[in-house]
């Protein structure tokens, strides 16, 4: 009996110091910050995962589109109720869309920082792409600060130090400081950036994507001589020349135009092309959203071939792709009448990469023009009527010749062209805003006209509120979680 | 001697001829068994393998002592024909004296010390004096042991001073002292089926009488052939504390369970141990096979589950599994039914005509134009052409076998059984079916070893739709798709709504269902050896190996199609594999001792169990040919995907002790210790120590009680202890970078190809440690009526301390999802009662009530007034339910309304709007929204709590009756004091969206007085009518009779002469009547966000009332 005892206490013995390391154990396939950042690899890696955030749909192509709903151009469509508030000014705090757009902004801006903190201590990278990523780095840490500035104003910065330490919960800092971070961060992109890139690098940010978006910062920073300064750097430079024709920027020919500042790049069955789906009609596959507005489409002077590249008007035809008919818009496709051209990119009939909806398709960001026409206006603004006709007509030319050039034009014609040249991109409520902070327009008037609303709201009464619209709400639920570190935007 | 046996043999004939023909007269049955003969040709064997062998072939049973049997030494034996009286005549050779009873039992007189020995002549009677079959008789401390037989007498050769064992199934065990007695009579008691039932405990059993914590215990008879696909599901309603948590209606898909209310918002699903084995849960219980269940314990308390502590603060589910017992003559049993299911309820929805009519009257009621861009314009769209729900809802079918065969021998005992359980749904394609095959068996190997195994291998295969998301959900679809539309077109195409988008951008439920091929498939084995080693006296050793191992198919064709709004622009076929396995060791050794009034029983031992995983997948896309046989990845134009990888390991080792202590059966004391190292934390933080104790004092077995006669049994009990969790996200301790190259996974697109991308997508806590679960429990147990009448009362309080809850994330930090931290606490806090009954003679009858009160309420969470959130509702992202600090879990949060508003002139005047920028856009037929915080405006700010979906009270109640050959049982189930949020409903009646509607819509506003409850129509989201409001909250109780089972076994002499044994046949319902005021498909709405969200219906599948014939055949 004693030895059946010894015997089971030995066998016990024996597994219970085998076990030792049952708990030590490792994960496999897994990458921590403890064994990344080993070469050049994953300092490019590390860049190509900001791009990745452009193509999230609650970022760019979704949330971000949302915040020109309240202009004057296109009406929202859809049943996203949340958009509905965003158009007719009625949003508050908790309003989806401005939640959306504050993490992903700052999800950009810390992606960034954990690239410029950690690249540099690669021991094995080349200069040139160390510079390239770097570069690139800077650059995005801007953009996200750039779109906070624009929808938020004053908004927390979250320093490099803070980011080591994970310390995020930082009270607001006034906007003054903000664009502060934006210009350095850009000026430190512009010195790392290259002039361009060889096709296979296609879709990188640039020197000019950094001048063209530091310019506009100078814009709303209304630093007019500055933004006169780095606009002409970039205009001046014939890697950024505006394409031929002005239909090219929103085909896939402008995959090798030099225009096209800054992009979201497809690929066909990984990442789709938000913008067409969005923006098509219902019955050829799309969802509809942002339809145009009467007033956009009486803008065009008659023989502006952009409005055609810009509106489908009924009566329209296009070919979408799916059999070799041309389709012809008709009245029953939208509810405003009009649907955005400009973002229907289509294979043609028979394409070998697929057929409908081209998911290959970069959809632009910034384009040169954008820059040419905001030169023009700090020209004017600070030379004098007749500073800016020659950008002006410029883009003009570009867009058609038989455009009659202008002729000591002042801010109504910039203002005018402008519209025109970069409708449904994102940038008609910014301006707007922009210039009635400066007592150019009055916003509110505009709002209210019966061709700025669509006919579905035409009984409503949208009121612009000086100055509380010009900034949206910090989300609610960032105040509450702030624990009163983050206070909300005023009258909200 | 040669020359006498042939005479002997004569003589024998017969006597056996003339009691063959005797018995042949009176009963023809005995023909049978009279006649057996066997024919035998056996070298030097030894005499018991012969009589061994002869058992197995024959009725006869052999009583001996092995030692007298084995001095016979090995004969040899050539015997044609022979009867056992030959037989036994030639091989026993006189040396042995024995006797055969006419029921074919022998029975050997021991041999040795034949002088000292008396035979002891005794008869078994039950109280009303009737004779007892078959009852063991065993003389203490040896292997000798008897029968009685058709008289109810046995004869056992026994010291005159011995002391014998009578038992019987059914009865309480008896122990007589000889005392130079040789004859007498016993009398058995019936157990009392409470007192004396032995109850599973976490490594062992004990009586349930010696419990001094909280285990509910079901026996598997109570819930066998219940058309359930788990045993999780047919335990509704039967044990206080315990809440069978319906998620889902789909075949196959596994309830929550949860035990003495929601312990955490992490993981609160119990711990499942299938014998021995700790599984993954609750879907392990889906696997096995309900008839092959003898019983399910819960750990409910700390002291009973502390043995388990690392994994046991959400309590213990103990399944036993049956077994075959130590000779025990074959029986088989065959269990079938097959039955049909249906959906109890549709909900009512506008037709066409109707609906073409409100949505008209939405732009009448605006002022503007109707939409050219819309079907409103359009009268096809006035015709009603499907009703959406009829054509998906449809019929289902269940169906069972089993067959199981079970027995022992002296040496050994085996069960194995083999099951089909197949479950189609009321949705075509949603299915689940399982084949499990099982075999526990046990054998002695010898006098100092004891093995045994139980496998379970199981095949499982389903299919279930999502019918939980609330922009592609299956019966949502159905809910909203608009009427006019025809399922088929006439040219052979799917109705579609892709006309407008005013028809909404959803998918034709019917072609989603009509185009579905997929399915996933689990093989899974679950197996157990283990060895037991009676030590010394009375230490005794066992060791057990444990291996749960699952196999996961998947295959999901998704066929090209343009025609629906939401397109699949490519046939893709998706294949994966998931494979998940783990390894148990436990070594325990048991001491049990019993010294005078003292009874002292030890368990202690050493465990460890690691799990692994890993999964891949691929997928394709552009299939030329879609024809069935060509579906192979192979065929697929493009590679779309390839992924693979490895789960995160984690591991487990524990150290645990319990030491029980009963003085007199009136002390009771129980003392658990486990120590537990989880791989899941940080390095330091790494072990948890778990104590447990829990007193019992058993008050009717004091000396002043003898007199109280009222009262049969009372004890009360108390305990305290501390149980752990660690059903967390492992390896939060170290961030995570991943890196791919898809757009979930990081990946970007340069020069038109795709790239790499990488990014910190986890933050580290490297701090993190164990959840712990504080619990008291207070419990007194009486009886009366001679034990006829039980009743339990217990009270717990259950602190949640340091639960793991995300830390909170500003949204500086980006999208990254923060790692838990042990921030939280949670009570849950209540009462549970229970209260059974049987009696009766010629009609017996049980009644069993059960009803628990659980209060939950999160003590601590980030400080006042901070919340988690949960998931969010259909396209405008709506919050619904929110866990906030002072608060139960998921309660629901949002607006409080006060009707609407019938004139203007409440508008103009409305404090609740005095500064409100919406004013000129609220009108008439609008919901008057309560301004919580009178700021003068209505929003996000004035949203306050709503309601708890988690049930102040749930009630079970059971009862059986038996009457002749007829058996009838019942459980009845009830929920009371839950609020449920009706979503579905809220969208439903939403004029704004562009979905059909609830025929409620008719009902709406249109002028003063009209209603004050449903919106005017209109398209005007300015109100925003239909944001989360209190308008939408609705009572959850009901009272369900959740089966309901009508037997009928026919008389056993019908049935013997089919040769079988029994034979009974029964209808059964499942869901049979709900009494509930809820207006959705049913009050039983479960989870839709982890422990996050409860309690809001989405359109899930419905619960399906079933009604199932079947039989049981006993061979």
């Amino acid at each position: 009996m004693k030895s059946k005892l010894t015997y089971t206490l030995l066998l016990v013995a024996i597994c219970a110091s085998s076990c030792k390391k049952n708990l030590e154990l490792d994960q496999k396939g897994i990458y921590t910050t403890d064994n990344y950042f080993r070469n050049e690899t994953d300092a490019v890696n590390v860049i190509s995962g900001i791009y990745n955030l452009l193509e999230q749909e609650d970022y760019i192509s979704h949330a971000e589109t949302t915040f020109d709903v309240a202009s004057d151009d296109y009406w929202r469509s859809g049943d996203h109720s949340e958009d509905e508030a965003i158009e007719n000014l009625t949003y508050d705090a908790s309003n989806a869309q401005v939640n959306f757009s504050w993490t992903y902004k700052y999800e950009t801006v810390n992606r960034a920082t954990n690239a410029i903190i950690n690249i540099p201590k690669i021991p094995v990278i080349s200069e040139a792409v160390k510079n390239r990523s770097m570069g690139e780095a800077y650059f995005f840490r801007a953009f996200g600060y750039w779109r906070l500035m624009l929808i938020y104003g004053d908004v927390p910065i979250i320093t490099d130090d803070d980011y080591a330490k994970s310390n995020f919960n930082k009270a607001k800092s006034p906007i003054e400081e903000v664009r502060k971070q934006i210009e350095a961060d850009l000026l430190k992109a512009i010195d790392n950036l290259p002039q361009s890139y060889t096709a296979a690098d296609r879709g990188r940010v640039s020197k000019g994507t950094a001048l063209g978006l530091l310019t506009k910062l100078y814009m709303y920073w209304e630093k007019l001589p500055q933004a006169i300064t780095t606009g002409e750097q970039l205009i001046s430079n014939s890697n950024y020349a505006l394409a031929t024709t002005y239909q090219q920027n929103f085909t896939r020919e402008n995959a090798s135009s030099t225009e096209v500042l800054f992009s979201v790049q497809g690929l066909q069955n990984i990442v789709q092309n938000d913008y067409t789906i969005y923006y098509i009609p219902r019955a050829w596959g799309g969802y509809g959203f942002s339809q145009p507005l009467q007033g956009l489409a009486n803008e065009f002077e008659a023989n502006d071939p952009r409005k055609a590249a810009t509106l489908l008007s009924v009566g329209d035809q296009i070919n979408i792709g799916d059999d070799a008919n041309i389709d012809t818009f008709t009245a029953d496709l939208s509810s405003t009448g009009f649907a955005f051209r400009k973002y229907a990119v289509f294979y043609p009939f028979g394409s070998a990469e697929g057929n409908g909806v081209d998911h290959n398709y970069a959809v632009p960001l910034m384009r040169s023009a954008d820059i040419y026409l905001l030169v023009a206006e700090a020209k004017i603004r600070t030379q004098g009527a007749g500073a800016g006709d020659a950008l002006i007509n410029q883009v003009r030319r570009r867009a058609s010749a038989a455009l009659p050039p202008v002729a000591n034009a002042g801010m109504a014609q910039l203002i005018h062209e402008r519209r025109v040249e970069l409708a449904g991109e994102g940038e008609r409520h910014q301006d707007l805003m922009r210039w009635d902070k400066v007592n150019l327009v009055n916003i509110a008037s505009i709002y209210n006209l019966a061709i700025s609303k669509a006919p579905v709201d035409q009984g409503k009464t949208v009121t612009f509120i000086r100055p509380k619209h010009y900034y949206y709400p910090i989300p609610q639920v960032e105040i509450d979680k702030s624990g009163g570190v983050l206070v909300q935007n005023p009258n909200y | 001697m040669h020359y006498a046996r042939p005479f002997l043999k004569f003589i024998l004939l017969m006597k056996v001829a003339f009691l063959f023909v005797l018995v042949t007269c009176m009963q023809v049955s005995a023909h049978v068994y009279s006649q057996q003969k066997f024919s035998l040709d056996l070298k030097q064997t030894e005499v018991s393998s012969i009589l061994t062998q002869i058992q197995k072939e024959s009725d006869y049973r052999f009583f001996y002592n092995y030692a007298s049997i084995k001095k016979l030494g090995r004969v040899n034996l050539q015997v044609k024909d022979a009867s056992v009286d030959e037989i036994l005549a030639a091989i026993i050779d006189n040396k042995l004296p024995y006797k055969i009873a006419d029921d074919h039992v022998v029975v050997f007189y021991d041999s040795d010390n034949i002088s000292a020995q008396l035979s002891i002549r005794g008869k078994v009677v039950d109280k009303s004096g009737v004779t007892l079959i078959g009852v063991s008789v065993k003389l203490q401390g040896s292997n000798v042991g008897a029968t009685t037989n058709a008289n109810g007498e046995f004869i056992i050769k026994a010291p005159d001073n011995g002391v014998l064992e009578i038992s019987y199934i059914g009865y309480e065990k008896q122990i007589v002292q000889i005392a130079g007695r040789t004859t007498f009579t016993v009398t058995m008691v019936e157990t009392n089926a409470n007192l004396n039932e032995v109850v599973v405990v976490g490594y062992g059993t004990t009586k349930k009488i010696d419990v001094t914590g909280s285990i509910a215990s079901v026996k598997g008879a109570d819930i066998q052939n219940l058309p359930v696909s788990s045993v999780a599901q047919a335990l509704d309603g039967r044990a206080s504390g315990v809440n069978i948590v319906r998620n889902d209606g789909s075949p196959g898909s596994p309830p929550s369970i949860r035990i003495r209310g929601t312990g955490t918002i992490n993981d609160s699903n119990p711990l499942v141990v299938i014998d021995g084995v700790p599984s993954s849960n609750p879907d392990a219980l889906g696997d096995v096979n309900p008839n092959d269940i003898a019983s399910v314990e819960i750990l409910k308390d700390a002291s009973s589950s502390a043995i388990y502590g690392t994994r046991a603060a959400n309590g213990v589910v103990l399944v036993t599994t049956k077994r075959g017992t130590y000779s025990q003559k074959l029986s088989t049993s065959i269990n079938a039914y097959t039955g049909i299911s249906n959906t109890p309820k549709y909900i009512d929805l506008l037709t066409a005509p109707d609906l073409y009519t409100l949505k008209r009257e939405r732009y009448t009621n605006d002022g503007i134009a109707i939409d050219p861009e819309s079907p409103w314009v359009d009268p096809y769209y006035a015709t009603q052409r499907t009703d959406w729900q009829k054509a998906i809802l449809g019929t289902g079918k269940v169906n069972n076998i089993d067959v199981n065969i079970q027995g022992g021998n002296e040496a050994s005992t085996y069960y194995f059984s083999t099951s089909y359980y197949d479950e189609k749904g009321i949705i075509d394609k949603a299915y689940f079916k399982r084949f499990s095959t099982r075999i526990n068996s046990e054998h002695k190997l010898k006098p100092w070893i004891k093995v045994g195994e139980n496998i379970q291998l199981t095949y499982g295969e389903s299919n279930s739709f999502d019918n939980n998301n609330s922009q592609t959900g299956l019966l949502f679809s159905a809910l909203r798709f608009n009427p006019s539309i025809p399922t088929v077109n006439e040219d052979g195409t799917y109705g579609t709504s892709k006309a407008f988008s005013q028809l909404g951008d959803i998918n034709n439920p019917y072609s989603t269902i009509q185009q579905t091929d997929a399915f996933s498939r689990k093989y899974r084995a679950i197996a157990n050896v283990f060895a037991e080693i009676p030590i010394y006296k009375d230490l005794k050793f066992r060791a057990n190996y444990g291996f749960d191992g699952a196999i996961g198919r998947g295959y999901n064709f998704n066929i090209q199609d343009l025609n629906q709004v939401r397109q699949n622009p490519n046939s893709t076929l998706t294949q994966s594999e998931t494979e998940l396995y783990s390894h148990l060791l436990d070594l325990v050794f048991t001491y049990d001792k019993t010294i005078k009034k003292s009874h002292i029983t030890f368990t202690g031992g050493y465990s460890k169990q690691n799990f692994r995983g890993s999964s891949f997948s691929a997928a394709r896309l552009g299939y030329d040919d879609t024809s069935k046989d060509q579906l192979v990845l192979d065929k697929g134009n493009l590679l779309l995907a390839a992924s693979g990888g490895y789960n995160d390991p984690t591991a487990l080792e524990s150290v645990f002790g319990r030491g029980f202590y009963d003085y007199d059966g009136r002390y009771l004391a129980t003392v658990t210790f486990r120590a537990d190292g989880s791989s899941r934390f940080a390095p330091d933080n790494r072990w948890g120590y778990f104590p447990a104790f829990s007193l019992g004092w058993r008050i009717s077995n004091e000396s002043f009680m003898k007199d109280v006669k009222w009262i049969d049994n009372l004890k009360l009990t108390g305990g305290w202890g501390e149980l752990g969790n660690q059903n967390v996200t492992p390896f939060q301790y170290v961030n995570v970078i991943s890196v791919g190259n898809g757009y979930g996974t990081n990946g970007y697109t340069f020069g038109g190809a795709g790239v790499n991308g990488a990014a910190v997508v986890k933050t580290a806590n490297p701090g993190i440690t164990w959840e712990r679960a504080a619990m008291t429990n207070i419990s007194l147990e009486a009886g009366f009526l001679a034990n006829k009448l039980n009743t339990t009362v217990t009270y717990f309080d259950k602190n949640t301390n340091k639960m793991l809850v995300p830390a909170v994330q500003v949204g500086t930090a980006g999208r990254i999802p923060s790692p838990d931290q042990n921030i939280a606490n949670m009570n849950n806090h209540g009462v549970e009662v229970e209260i059974n009954y049987s009696g009766g003679d010629e009609l017996k009858y049980t009644f069993g009530a059960n009803a628990s009160f659980i209060n939950n309420k999160v003590t601590k969470l980030y400080g006042e007034n901070s919340f988690i959130g949960s998931v969010v509702y259909g396209r405008s992202s709506q919050e619904i339910s929110r866990t906030y600090e002072g608060q139960s879990i998921a309660s629901f949060y949002g607006w409080k309304t006060a009707g609407l508003y019938q004139v203007q002139a409440e508008i103009d005047s409305d404090p609740y709007l005095s500064s409100d920028i919406r004013k000129s856009s609220i009108k008439p037929g609008d919901v008057r929204f309560v301004d919580i915080n009178g700021d003068g405006l209505i929003d996000g700010k004035d949203r306050t709590y709503l309601g708890n979906p988690n049930p102040k009270a749930t009630v079970g109640f059971q009862t059986t009756l038996a009457y002749k050959n007829f058996d009838l049982s019942a459980n009845f189930t009830g929920v009371f004091g839950v609020s449920l949020y009706n979503a579905d409903r809220m969208q439903g009646l939403d004029p704004t969206s562009n979905f059909n509607m609830y025929a409620e819509a008719l009902d709406r506003w249109t002028g003063p007085g009209t209603s004050n409850t449903i919106p005017k129509m209109s398209l005007d989201q300015a109100n925003l009518n239909y944001r989360t409001s209190d308008l939408f909250v609705e009572s959850g109780n009901y009272v369900s009779l959740k089966n309901l089972t009508i037997g009928y076994t026919f008389p056993a002499s019908l049935v013997k002469k089919t040769t079988l044994s029994n034979l009974r046949l029964y209808v059964s319902g499942q869901n049979v009547f709900m009494i509930t005021n809820y207006s959705g498909y049913t009050p039983e709405l479960g989870y839709t966000n982890g422990n996050r969200q409860r309690g809001v219906d989405v359109a899930q599948y419905p619960s399906v009332r079933s009604f199932t014939f079947g039989l049981t055949v006993k061979l």
